[in-house]
C-alpha cells in the first residue's frame, strides 16, 4: 500500500516530467526548423512564442486578441461537444443494453453502427440538416454519432467479459434477470464503459471541433481553418492546438475522476491487483 | 537495470526525432524565374517539373485550361489554403486570388510572406482562359415564387457594390466590423482589388453596371467548364455537354432591379450565403447591410451567412436553408448538371480573380 | 483453475458457433436488404424528410460504380495502403508504449496520458501541419502524402490502442500475478505466459475501436493531401461540385472498405481467441 501511496503522490510529477520532456523536443524541433525555414512559425513555432501571444494584447480580428478569438469561439465548441457527448454516451450504453439483451439485434445492427462512423461528415451534414434544418442541431447530432461507437463497442466488451461463473452464480441464487443486470452486469463492464468514455471525451471535442467547419459562423474549428488560411495569425491555430489538446487530456482526466467515484470497490480492487 | 532501460527508451525516442528532422535534405534546383520569360515558358517549366498548384474542388479549370494551352497535361498539385507550399518551393506556379493569397505573397503584415516585388504572375484574363467567378444565385422555384424579392435583393446588394467600390477603405472598415476574419490591413488591400474586379471586364474595359451579366464571359466560361470539369456521373456529364447559358442564368430580374421597376418583396426576410469568410470579397453586402439599403428596399430582415464550409452555399441555397447564394459561376455549372435547379441572377465580379505566381531570380 | 475454466468456455462456444456464424452473415444481410429496398423505394427518404438529390437511389449509385471502375480501383488503393500501414504502425507503436508503461508503471501512466492528448487534437488540425512536417521527406509528391497521411493515421490508431493494451497488460485476474510469483516465475514468463494473452481481448477491444478510425482518419487526411488522389478526397471534391450520386457512390465504397477490414478483424480475432 505504501508503494502505491507514492505512485500517486508522485504522479503529478511524472507527469509534469513529460510534459517538460515534450517541450524539450519540441524546442529542440524548432530551433531546427527555424534554422532551415523561411517561416518557422508555419511549419513550428517555439513555445515562448505562442506563450508570447497568448498574453499579447495586439487585435488579431475583429478588435478581438488572439486569446479572446479562442476562448469566445471556445464556448460554443465546448457547448456543443458536451451536449453531444453526452447525447453519444446515453445511445452507446442504451445501445449496447440492447444489444447484450438481444443477440438477434446485436447481430444485425453492429456491422451497421461501424458502417455509420464510416460515412463521412461531409455526406452525412447535408442529410442531417435536411432532417433537422437547424446548423447548430445538426452538428450536435453528428458530434453525438462521432461519439457513441467507442461507448457501445467497449460497454458490449464489458458485458460479454462478465465470467460466466458470476452470472451462473447469480442464477443458482435464482436472482431474476433484472437483478443480474443490476448487480452483476451493470457493475462489472463500468471499468469497460469508462474505457470508452475515455476514448470518447476526446473524440467528441474533436469531433465538435470538426463540425463547427460546416459553416463559418463561429466555433473553434472555424477559427482553425481560418487561421490556417493565413486570414488571420497563426497563432491563433497554435493556441487553438494546444487548447484542443489540454481540453482533451481534461476530459480524459475527468472521466477517469467520475470514475473512482462511481465505482470506488472497483478501484480498491485494482490497487490490491496491481501490487 | 531499469535505469539503463529508461535511458535507452529516451535516447531511442530523440534519435528517432532527430532521423526525421534530417530526413529534411535541401533543395538544388531553383524554382525561380527570369523576368523576361514568357508564360509560355514559365508554365511549361512548371508543368514538366510537376509544380503547378491549385486548390481544386472545383477552382482548377482556368488552370487546367492554361495547362492546355500550352500542350501540357492538366495535373496539378493541390495547394493548401495558405502559400507555404509556394514559400518552401514545393510549387513553382502556384494558385492565388489576386484579392486574397497575392496580397499575403506580397505584403508584409501579420500572416503574409512579404515577397514584394520578387514575385511576379499571370493573370488568366490575360491568357484568355478566364472564368466568371463570384456572382449572385437563387433556385429557380424561389425566384419564380419571388420575383419582387429577388430585384429588391439585387438592387439593394448593387448598390451596396457601388458604394463600396467608390469608399473602398469605409467598406473595408465596415466588414471589418462585421465580424471579418481577416487583419484590417489585409482587408483594406482586399476591398481595393476586388474593386478591380467588379469594375474591370476581362478585356480591361471598364464597366459601370454594377453586376450586369455578360453574356459574352458567360458563355467563355461555360465552354471552358464544358471541357474541363469532369463529372463521373454518366447523367451529370450529359447534362452538362447539352447545357445552354439559360439554364445556368436569367438577366430580367437584374435588368428591372437596375431600372428600378420592382414592387415589395414578398419575402421580407431573406439569408444570403457567402462562398467564403467574412471579407472585402463581399464588402458589397455587407455595406448594403450597414447602410440600411436592404430596409430602403422593403426588408425587414437580411442575414449574412458565412461560407467556406462543408456544407456548400449551392447546397445550402438548395435546399432551402438560405435564400440566395455567391458562388462561382463553374460550381454554379456543376451544380446544375448535378440535378440542383440554380440560377444566376447578377454577376458581380466581371473578371477572373485568378493568378499563377511565381518567384523571380 | 485457469486451465477448466477456458475449457469449458471452449466446448460452450464449439456449440454455438456454427449456428452464430450463420446468423452472423444472415443477419445484418437480412437488414441490408430491407434497408436497400426502402432505399430504392424512396421510403427511407420520407423517413429522413429528404430527396433523392441529396440520397440519390442505390441503383444510380451502382451505375455510377459500375462505370468508372478502374479510376475507383486506384482510388481505393490509395486509401486502403493508409489506413492499412498507418493502423498497423500506430498499433504496435500504442502496443509498445503500453508495454513500456506496464514495465515503468510510475512513468508510463504519464506518458499514456499524453498519447491519449494526442487524440484530442483534431484531424482537420493535424492532417495539414503534418503534410507541412513532411514537405521534405521525398521530392515526389505522391510519396511524401502518402507519407504525411500515414502518419496522421498512425497517431489516430495509437492513443486506443494504447489505453487498452495497457489495461489488458495490468488488469489481470486476481491472484494470477501472485500464483505466477509463488511459482517463482521470471518477469519474463509472466509477461510471456499472463500478460500477453491477457492483453489480446483487450487489443481485439481497440482494434474495433481503431480500425473504423484509421479508415476515416486516411479519409479526411485526404482532403488535406498534397496528391489529389484516394476515396475521401473524391467524396469531397463531388460533394463541393454538388454531385452527390458520385459523392455517394464513394461513401459506399468508403463504408465497404470499412466493413471489409472489420470483417477481416473479425475473422482473426475468431481465430487468435479460439482456445481461449
Amino acid at each position: 500500500m505504501k508503494v502505491v501511496k507514492k505512485i500517486f503522490s508522485s504522479k503529478s510529477i511524472v507527469t509534469l516530467a513529460w510534459i517538460i520532456g515534450i517541450m524539450l523536443i519540441w524546442e529542440i524541433a524548432a530551433l531546427y526548423i527555424e534554422q532551415i525555414k523561411r517561416t518557422p512559425e508555419n511549419v513550428l513555432p517555439h513555445i515562448s512564442q505562442i506563450i508570447e501571444s497568448i498574453f499579447s494584447d495586439k487585435m488579431v480580428s475583429n478588435n478581438q486578441t488572439a486569446l479572446q478569438i479562442v476562448l469566445v469561439n471556445a464556448k460554443d465548441t465546448l457547448l456543443r461537444a458536451g451536449t453531444g457527448f453526452i447525447i453519444g454516451m446515453a445511445c452507446g450504453f442504451i445501445l449496447a443494453l440492447i444489444m447484450e439483451l438481444s443477440g438477434i439485434v446485436e447481430k444485425m445492427i453492429f456491422p451497421y453502427l461501424m458502417a455509420l462512423q464510416m460515412i463521412p461528415i461531409l455526406g452525412m451534414a447535408p442529410i442531417v440538416l435536411a432532417i433537422t434544418h437547424d446548423i447548430s442541431t445538426s452538428r450536435i447530432v453528428i458530434a453525438a454519432i462521432l461519439t457513441f461507437y467507442p461507448v457501445a463497442t467497449n460497454t458490449l466488451a464489458g458485458f460479454k467479459a462478465v465470467e460466466r461463473e458470476k452470472r451462473e452464480l447469480m442464477y443458482s441464487y435464482s436472482a431474476s434477470r433484472f437483478d443480474i443486470y443490476i448487480k452483476t452486469l451493470i457493475p462489472s463492464c463500468i471499468p469497460y464503459f469508462f474505457t470508452g468514455l475515455k476514448i470518447s471525451a476526446p473524440m467528441a471535442i474533436t469531433a465538435s471541433i470538426l463540425v463547427d467547419t460546416l459553416q463559418g459562423d463561429g466555433g473553434l474549428g472555424c477559427m482553425l481553418s481560418q487561421s490556417l488560411k493565413h486570414a488571420m495569425s497563426i497563432y491563433v491555430f497554435w493556441q487553438i492546438v494546444i487548447f484542443s489538446a489540454v481540453v482533451g487530456i481534461l476530459s480524459f482526466y475527468l472521466m477517469g475522476i467520475i470514475e473512482k467515484i462511481v465505482s470506488p470497490h472497483y478501484h480498491k480492487k485494482k490497487a490490491k491487483a496491481g501490487e | 537495470m531499469k535505469k539503463t532501460k529508461k535511458l535507452l527508451a529516451i535516447l531511442m525516442g530523440i534519435t528517432m526525432m532527430f532521423a526525421m528532422l534530417t530526413a529534411c535534405g535541401e533543395k538544388e534546383e531553383s524554382s525561380n524565374f527570369d523576368a523576361e520569360a514568357t508564360a509560355e515558358e514559365i508554365v511549361v517549366k512548371a508543368a514538366e517539373a510537376g509544380m503547378v498548384g491549385n486548390w481544386g474542388l472545383g477552382n482548377e479549370y482556368e488552370v487546367q485550361a492554361l495547362l492546355t494551352k500550352y500542350d501540357q497535361p492538366t495535373t496539378y498539385l493541390s495547394q493548401a489554403f495558405d502559400m507555404d507550399g509556394f514559400d518552401d518551393d514545393s510549387i513553382m506556379l502556384a494558385s492565388a486570388m489576386t484579392y486574397n493569397e497575392l496580397g499575403l505573397v506580397k505584403n508584409s503584415y501579420d500572416g503574409a510572406y512579404d515577397y514584394g516585388d520578387s514575385v511576379a504572375y499571370i493573370d488568366m484574363n490575360d491568357e484568355g482562359v478566364a472564368m466568371l467567378e463570384d456572382n449572385l444565385f437563387t433556385t429557380k422555384a424561389f425566384a419564380e415564387a419571388n420575383p419582387n424579392t429577388v430585384k429588391a435583393f439585387i438592387a439593394a446588394s448593387m448598390k451596396g457594390w457601388k458604394y463600396a467600390c467608390e469608399n473602398p477603405e469605409e467598406a473595408a472598415q465596415i466588414v471589418y466590423n462585421y465580424g471579418s476574419s481577416v487583419s484590417s490591413e489585409h482587408q483594406s488591400y482586399m476591398a481595393a482589388e476586388v474593386k478591380k474586379l467588379v469594375e474591370t471586364d476581362m478585356d480591361g474595359n471598364t464597366v459601370s453596371d454594377y453586376g450586369n451579366i455578360d453574356e459574352a464571359a458567360i458563355k467563355q466560361t461555360l465552354e471552358l467548364a464544358q471541357q474541363y470539369i469532369k463529372l463521373d456521373d454518366a447523367t451529370a456529364a450529359d447534362k452538362l455537354s447539352s447545357m445552354a447559358i439559360d439554364d445556368i442564368m436569367d438577366s430580367s430580374y437584374f435588368t428591372a432591379a437596375s431600372s428600378g421597376d420592382f414592387g415589395t418583396p414578398e419575402k421580407t426576410s431573406v439569408s444570403v450565403q457567402l462562398k467564403w469568410l467574412p471579407q472585402a470579397q463581399f464588402m458589397g453586402y455587407y455595406v448594403a447591410l450597414d447602410k440600411g439599403y436592404y430596409e430602403e428596399v422593403g426588408f425587414e430582415e437580411v442575414k449574412i451567412i458565412p461560407g467556406g464550409g462543408d456544407i456548400g452555399e449551392t447546397t445550402a441555397v438548395n435546399n432551402g436553408t438560405v435564400d440566395f447564394g455567391v458562388t462561382w459561376v463553374s460550381n454554379l455549372i456543376s451544380a446544375n448538371a448535378g440535378g440542383m435547379d440554380l440560377v444566376e441572377v447578377a454577376q458581380v465580379f466581371q473578371r477572373s480573380g485568378l493568378v499563377l505566381v511565381y518567384k523571380l531570380d | 483453475m485457469i486451465n477448466k475454466n477456458t475449457s469449458v468456455k471452449s466446448s460452450l462456444i464449439k456449440n454455438s458457433r456454427l449456428i452464430g456464424k450463420i446468423a452472423n452473415i444472415l443477419l445484418p444481410l437480412m437488414l441490408g436488404v430491407v434497408i436497400l429496398i426502402l432505399w430504392q423505394t424512396e421510403i427511407l427518404h420520407k423517413i429522413f424528410n429528404t430527396d433523392v438529390f441529396t440520397l440519390p437511389l442505390p441503383s444510380r449509385i451502382i451505375n455510377i460504380i459500375m462505370d468508372n471502375q478502374a479510376k475507383i480501383v486506384l482510388n481505393i488503393q490509395a486509401t486502403v495502403m493508409v489506413s492499412v500501414f498507418g493502423l498497423i504502425l500506430g498499433s504496435l507503436l500504442g502496443y509498445l508504449i503500453a508495454l513500456i508503461a506496464t514495465i515503468f508503471p510510475k512513468w508510463g501512466a504519464g506518458g499514456l496520458t499524453i498519447v491519449s492528448a494526442f487524440n484530442a487534437i483534431p484531424i482537420v488540425a493535424l492532417a495539414p501541419v503534418i503534410t507541412n512536417w513532411t514537405k521534405d521527406v521525398s521530392k515526389d509528391a505522391e510519396i511524401r502524402s502518402m507519407v504525411a497521411k500515414i502518419i496522421v493515421v498512425m497517431i489516430i490508431c495509437t492513443a486506443a490502442m494504447s489505453i487498452n493494451a495497457y489495461r489488458g497488460l495490468t488488469e489481470l485476474k486476481p491472484f494470477s500475478l501472485d500464483l505466477m510469483k509463488s511459482y517463482a516465475s521470471d518477469n519474463k514468463s509472466i509477461f510471456l505466459k499472463l500478460r500477453l494473452p491477457n492483453s489480446l481481448p483487450y487489443v481485439f477491444t481497440a482494434l474495433r475501436v481503431s480500425v473504423p478510425a484509421s479508415v476515416i482518419a486516411a479519409l479526411v487526411s485526404e482532403y488535406f493531401a498534397e496528391y489529389i488522389i484516394g476515396v475521401g478526397r473524391q467524396i469531397r471534391e463531388n460533394i463541393v461540385l454538388a454531385q452527390y450520386s458520385t459523392a455517394w457512390a464513394y461513401i459506399m465504397i468508403a463504408c465497404f472498405i470499412g466493413i471489409l477490414m472489420y470483417v477481416i478483424l473479425l475473422i482473426a480475432e475468431n481465430i487468435m481467441l479460439k482456445n481461449r
